[in-house]
């Protein structure tokens, strides 16, 4: 029973965390996490910064179908 | 043992689609039930998936797991963001799915659901998701270029530049036709054109939420929203029944035209996280909740589908739109078969953001299979009412009158029984002045779903609610469309501009941005006008319009692809790309010249022009519509020029690239594939995006 009940648990954080990938919300964890890495050469932007920045350009091309 | 065992599944699969596929087909004179068509689907889908997706990645592209992608490669955390396949599955699918495949299925219905339902399943597994995917992993091994950036690279530079162009028009006209959507479901509808009026200081509040209060919580301020816009289709109806805020909420086609040129251009020139971006956020929440709600509603009430499998409109009469079956059901059906602008989304964000090549079967085939089985929905959704009512709710007033009466003696002596009392008894049901001359797909879309939805929540009381929602989910995300388009258009337009005058090409620029916003939505706004004033309700020569632009874009896509194929010397099986690609020129070059040359003035542009012409000249129009008139003969030459500038257009990309294979097969040509180097991977085999640099 324990057994199912960490599994199921497992599958909802999978899920939840799949959900805020998906919407977006993670967006700047990954760009903190990518900043991180020591190859990374760009200047690391605020929360605010980071998300006009990301708006600006994922809506400057086409990125809604008909 | 255990590969008898696979066999005997398969099996299993394959014949339960040939049934229900036998079923659909042969049943004649009795209603079918609707879980036929998903059973069907679903088997063709899931065969096609595990044996004709995975021929073409293992033979045809050779995709290969030891390779970098560019998500490994440019991992910056902005553009290039390596990314669970299944989360890049969602946003691929959300970016893809947009009105077409809900739209063209329920069009197409005037048919039967036969013609409509086939193209559906059989256009998807052999065109639109090869399409998809093969253009994604052209992409991805090009660093995530464009298709217009690899039809410079591949085909030659006359290629790239047509393209670009291409994918202006099919946008202006794209925008004009969705546009013209809304219309038709908001005119004189207070409770609806409230309900959708209310999303836009809803989007304002959550972008400023965003923005300051707490910037970048998508999830908390899509859940605010939501609840929000849930609230104002319930309050809607409050709205519609107050006799002040009624009649300020009733409005013409013509004032809700204006109303959205103008909501397209503020969205255009705003600063994109204060109303584009949030409303983004809504309607994708809102489609994702609507497209599941829809799929577990059929499953649940299991509807029956009461429209013929085929109706007496194959011969080309039909009221909706006119033309025979072939080519116009599949130019009608469009993006739930295969989509041209599916190309642009498969070499924009996604080839940047995926792991590995062979998540590309599953995310460039796969959610073209997910969208298609969208427009198998909307068709069982549009064929589930009786014919009699489909047909009232499409059809423009100039063919079957504009009261209850006319449109009932009309539409019962073409054989589908319809009483006057029906639509007047559905238009109070659902909380409307009239359902009547609707045509556009979204109002008679919605009655279907509303219908289905009902019957598993609420029963007759709740049938003004969820006809409202579906209207309401419909013009949501169409407007996002229309805003995300406008916006792209604009970039473009600067982009084309800034080569003859620099500083027009800078986006920051505030009169440069104001012009082009100007331009795209005075282009869009003029194919709106045109056919909100259209006698035939627009949607008659404007879908057609859109379909043959978004299919002569697909087939630009698969020239593409076709001649990346030849260079990686894959002859033996580019009938691949080919078949799609032959099939959809002859459709779609058969649909331009009908349009344009048909003596039928219904069909042919020019013979409608002329038509109307002779009418003036005969003194047989009314001097105060006179003026009107003229402005359609116009607007119908408009339509035949542009449908030949189109189709010339593609003609010369195909001709271009025709030169080229003939170059690469004779090897005289340029063979140079314009691939990135390979570069080994450095990700671990079992990386799967949860955490990073797990080398």
């Amino acid at each position: 029973m324990r057994e199912v009940c960490r599994t199921m648990e497992t599958a909802l954080r999978k899920f939840w965390r799949g959900v805020r990938e998906w919407c977006g919300d993670t967006a700047y964890e990954t760009y903190l996490g990518s900043a991180r890495q020591p190859d990374s050469s760009c200047v690391r932007l605020t929360p605010e910064e980071f998300y006009v920045e990301q708006l600006e350009r994922k809506y400057s091309r086409p990125n809604r179908c008909c | 043992m255990k590969s008898v065992g696979k066999f005997g599944l398969w099996m299993v699969i394959a014949v339960a689609g040939a049934t229900a596929l036998a079923k659909i087909a042969l049943q004649r004179g009795e209603s079918l039930s609707a879980i036929w068509f998903v059973v069907a689907a679903v088997c063709v889908y899931i065969v096609a998936f595990r044996f004709y997706s995975s021929f073409i990645a293992t033979r045809l592209l050779a995709l290969n797991d030891t390779r970098a992608t560019p998500a490994e490669r440019h991992d910056d955390g902005r553009d290039f963001v390596p990314t669970n396949k299944w989360v890049l599955f969602g946003h691929h699918f959300a970016a893809i799915a947009g009105p077409g495949p809900l739209v063209g299925p329920t069009l197409a219905a005037q048919f039967g659901y036969l013609p409509g339902t086939l193209w559906l399943i059989a256009g998807a597994v052999l065109a639109g998701c090869v399409q998809d995917f093969i253009i994604l992993f052209c992409s991805i091994r090009r660093d995530g270029k464009s298709v217009g950036e690899m039809a410079r690279d591949e085909v030659g530079r006359r290629g790239g530049f047509l393209a670009q162009l291409a994918v202006l028009a099919i946008m202006v006209i794209l925008l004009g036709v969705v546009a013209l959507v809304i219309v038709n479901a908001l005119k004189s509808s207070p409770w609806a054109t409230f309900t959708l009026a209310m999303t836009i200081p809803i989007a304002l509040l959550l972008g400023l939420y965003l923005r300051f209060l707490r910037p970048g919580r998508v999830l908390e301020a899509s859940v605010i929203g939501v609840a929000l816009v849930l609230f104002v289709v319930v309050a809607g109806q409050w709205v519609a029944e107050s006799p002040a805020w009624g009649s300020f909420f009733t409005l013409t086609g013509i004032t809700l035209a204006f109303a959205l040129i103008g909501y397209g251009f503020a969205a255009s020139a705003l600063p994109v996280w204060l109303l584009l971006a949030p409303r983004d956020y809504l309607s994708s929440f809102i489609k994702a909740g609507a497209v599941f709600s829809l799929a577990a509603g059929i499953l649940v009430v299991r509807p029956h589908v009461l429209m013929p499998p085929l109706t007496r409109f194959i011969d080309g009469s039909g009221p909706v739109f006119a033309g025979k079956i072939f080519p116009f059901c599949f130019i009608t059906i469009a993006c739930g078969a295969i989509s041209g602008f599916h190309s642009l989304i498969s070499s924009g964000t996604t080839p940047k953001m995926i792991l590995r090549e062979s998540q590309a079967r599953l995310i460039g085939y796969g959610a073209m299979l997910l969208e298609s089985f969208v427009g198998v929905m909307a068709m069982v959704a549009a064929c589930a009412m009786t014919p009699g009512v489909y047909f009232a709710i499409n059809s423009p007033a100039a063919i079957v009158g504009s009261t209850p009466e006319a449109a009932a003696a009309t539409i019962s002596a073409w054989g589908y029984p319809l009483d006057a009392g029906t639509m007047t008894g559905l238009a109070r049901a659902v909380g409307e002045q009239t359902l009547l001359n609707r045509a556009g797909g979204a109002p008679s879309l919605a009655v279907g779903m509303a219908q289905i939805f009902s019957s598993t929540i609420g029963g007759d009381k709740l049938l003004g609610i969820w006809y409202h929602f579906a209207i309401m989910f419909e013009a949501l995300f169409i407007l996002t469309v229309l805003d995300a388009g406008t916006r792209v258009g604009r970039f473009m337009i600067q982009e084309l501009g800034g080569h003859v005058w620099k500083r027009f090409g800078r986006t920051s620029w505030l009169p440069g941005a104001l012009l082009s916003s100007a331009l795209i939505v005075g282009g869009w706004g003029y194919f709106l006008y045109q056919g909100v004033i259209d006698p035939l309700g627009g949607i008659n020569s404007l879908w057609p319009l859109f379909g043959i632009a978004n299919q002569l874009l697909g087939a630009v896509a698969l020239v593409v692809a076709t001649t990346i194929l030849l260079k990686m010397g894959r002859l033996k099986w580019i009938w691949v790309t080919v078949a799609p690609m032959v099939w959809l020129v002859t459709v779609t070059m058969t649909a331009s010249y009908q349009k344009i040359f048909s003596a039928n003035p219904r069909i042919g542009f020019l013979s409608f022009a002329r038509l109307l012409a002779s009418q003036v000249a005969a003194g047989k129009i009314p001097a105060a519509k006179l003026a009107d008139t003229q402005r359609v003969i116009f607007n119908q030459r408009l339509d035949a020029v542009v449908t030949a500038i189109l189709a010339t257009m593609v003609t010369v990309l195909i001709v271009e690239g025709l030169m080229q294979w003939y170059g690469i097969l004779s090897g005289k040509g340029d063979t140079a594939l314009h691939e990135t180097p390979y570069v080994r991977t450095r990700w671990a085999p079992e990386f799967s995006g949860g955490v990073r640099g797990d080398v």
